[in-house]
């Protein structure tokens, strides 16, 4: 049984390299805390999707540990049906290639392709599919095939096949990326809606213009693969050499309101904004 | 007064190079008039490709419509249309058959399918695969008989087409004509992916289907992939390229792009599906139940089947 305090993902220094040649992670230790939204920040290419694959259970470190609701996950743990049962409807995984994650014939099929995995009744999965249908506001594309679907369609029906099975954690792989204001607004209010539903919410991302309405905490990855600052998004924004060394914000960026403050109610349109120096 | 972008590119003018920053001259300086270039065998695959989509999505807008066979349970359309077809193979007499095709054209009407564009589906497909391969059945000296076209002699014999050999082409033609009327009927009027839905009916095995739906899931996506890497190659093209060498180049390296692609999306899809529980077992939601309108539908087909083969057996041959 986890205690309250226990965290409910953990990774303790973890190295991980494809091909075993090009470092992703190194030496990357955090531990996630129920009803927590955890930012991982950085620039491309410095691990953060990989650190949410490694969460998701997807990859396996090729040093160090990682333990999630108190157990610890490896390749040969997950090969155990009922372990890999049951971290699979705890953790979800939203990936930032919408293409990838809709892969079924109909939208309808989407949906119903992790209940079903999961193993639950036809009139259950049924069910769920038609209220998360209907909670994303996507009942009219039930029957559409994903090539008809437009991008932020396609997002919307990624995210409604994770929710669909009701997971603990979420993961979300650069959830506002390449998207249009509208879905983005959207967006970040779903995650809100979500973490005062009780969701652990973890986030790779570099957008900063959304991250304070987004994350509680924010780790910062640095370029070299590891872990070199943390804090609330209100400090990290405000920490402009850190911005600048870990490439997430260049010398002629300003920010509009580099101090720490609250985080605004979502929906607001007095949000943080990106000057150009120029005008 | 001076735009950001000039602007920094005059503060790294150590690293840009002068030409940069001079116009380009568009055309011609002595303002002759090109010459027109023709789509070369690029273009037109490119073009094929795109005209996939627009086709599978004109389809699926006929398939939307609200006509008698869209109301129709994929399943059931497709055990009637099946039935349909092997009842076709059975009749000998070509104004039966084409008693059949108009029974099609009929059903397409009311499905809200434009006749025109019905018949030229089905008309354009018949005389390619079969009016070709019968012309030869139609000569005396391949089908003996009373010569009713003579065409002069050959070796002292009478050479023309012949009574008996026109029946047996009329016959082979009507008899395709009828079977893709029938077949176009089904693939009009369902989405593609609710017909592979129905294959289940008829006892394909859940993985074959689940492969095939989405083998055609992501032909979209890589077709796509296709034309915007030979939009970016067009939008670079300034010369007209006649080279068949640098053209193939082109395709063999979209190719291998593509192929690198397709890897990669596999490996990132097999992790979306394994993210929710995917392990190796494929479970789909169960059909719906077939209501009545399907039960009367299969009724009808299969008394117009029994009227169209006792009517050829009453007329016989």
């Amino acid at each position: 049984m986890l205690s309250v305090a226990e965290p409910v993902l953990a990774i303790d220094g973890v190295h991980y390299a494809y091909l075993d040649r090009f470092a992703a992670l190194s030496d990357v230790s955090l531990a996630v805390h129920r009803g927590e939204r955890v930012a991982l920040l950085g620039a491309n290419g410095c691990g953060k999707s990989t650190l949410l694959k490694v969460l998701g259970g997807l990859l396996f470190p090729d040093v160090g540990s990682f333990t999630a609701f108190g157990s610890v996950v490896t390749e040969l743990a997950l090969e155990d049906e009922q372990f890999n049962r049951g971290f699979r409807s705890r953790v979800g995984f939203v990936f930032q290639n919408s293409d990838a994650q809709v892969f079924s014939s109909t939208v309808r099929d989407e949906l119903a392709f992790g209940p079903l995995n999961l193993g639950l009744a036809a009139a259950e999965v049924e069910q769920r599919v038609r209220d998360t249908l209907s909670m994303l506001d996507i009942i009219d594309l039930a029957d559409r095939a994903p090539y008809q679907l437009s991008g932020g369609q396609k997002k919307r029906v990624a995210i409604a096949s994770v929710l669909v099975m009701n997971p603990e954690v979420l993961l979300f792989d650069e959830p506002t990326a390449a998207l249009d204001p509208r879905t983005q607004q959207w967006l970040i209010e779903l995650i809100v809606e979500l973490h005062r539903a009780g969701k652990t919410v973890v986030m790779a991302t570099h957008d900063l213009e959304s991250i304070d309405h987004l994350a509680d905490r924010c780790v910062v990855f640095g370029e070299d693969h590891r872990f070199v600052g943390a804090g609330t998004p209100g400090e990290i924004l405000a920490d402009r050499e850190l911005l600048l060394a870990v490439n997430l914000i260049h010398e002629r960026t300003h920010l509009h309101h580099p101090h720490p403050q609250p985080s605004l109610p979502v929906g607001s349109h007095s949000r943080r904004t990106w000057r150009d120096p120029e005008r | 007064m001076t735009t950001g972008l000039e602007k920094i590119l005059s503060d790294r003018s150590s690293v840009t190079p002068a030409w940069l920053l001079q116009r380009e001259v568009g055309l011609c300086p002595c303002g002759c008039i090109g010459v027109r270039s023709k789509k070369n065998f690029i273009d037109k695959t490119i073009m094929s490709a795109s005209g996939v989509i627009r086709h599978a999505l004109f389809t699926d807008d006929i398939a939307a419509r609200r006509g008698v066979l869209q109301r129709i349970d994929p399943r059931a359309k497709a055990v009637t249309m099946f039935a349909f077809v092997v009842a076709v193979a059975f009749l000998r007499n070509i104004p039966v058959l084409l008693g059949a095709c108009a029974l099609a054209v009929l059903i397409a009407v009311a499905s809200q399918i434009s006749v025109r564009y019905f018949i030229k589906r089905v008309w354009l497909f018949v005389p390619v695969f079969t009016g070709i391969v019968v012309v030869p059945a139609t000569f005396s000296f391949i089908t003996p008989g009373h010569i009713v076209v003579p065409m002069g002699h050959w070796f002292g014999h009478r050479v023309g087409l012949t009574s008996q050999g026109l029946r047996s082409a009329g016959l082979v033609v009507t008899r395709v004509a009828a079977s893709i009327s029938f077949v176009v009927l089904l693939t009009l009027t369902t989405p593609w992916m609710r017909l592979l839905g129905a294959l289940r009916a008829m006892f394909v095995p859940r993985m074959f289907i689940l492969v095939l739906g989405m083998a055609y899931r992501y032909v979209f996506h890589l077709l796509g992939s296709v034309t915007d890497m030979y939009e970016a190659r067009k939008a670079r093209t300034a010369n007209v390229d006649r080279s068949v060498t640098s053209g193939r180049l082109f395709v063999a390296g979209t190719a291998g792009a593509l192929f690198g692609k397709a890897h990669a999306l596999s490996e990132e899809v097999h992790q979306a599906m394994v993210a929710r529980g995917y392990s190796g077992q494929p479970r789909t939601l169960a059909l719906r139940r077939i209501k009545a309108t399907d039960v009367m539908w299969m009724l009808a087909c299969a008394m117009a089947i029994v009227v169209l083969l006792g009517v050829d057996r009453a007329v016989g041959r």
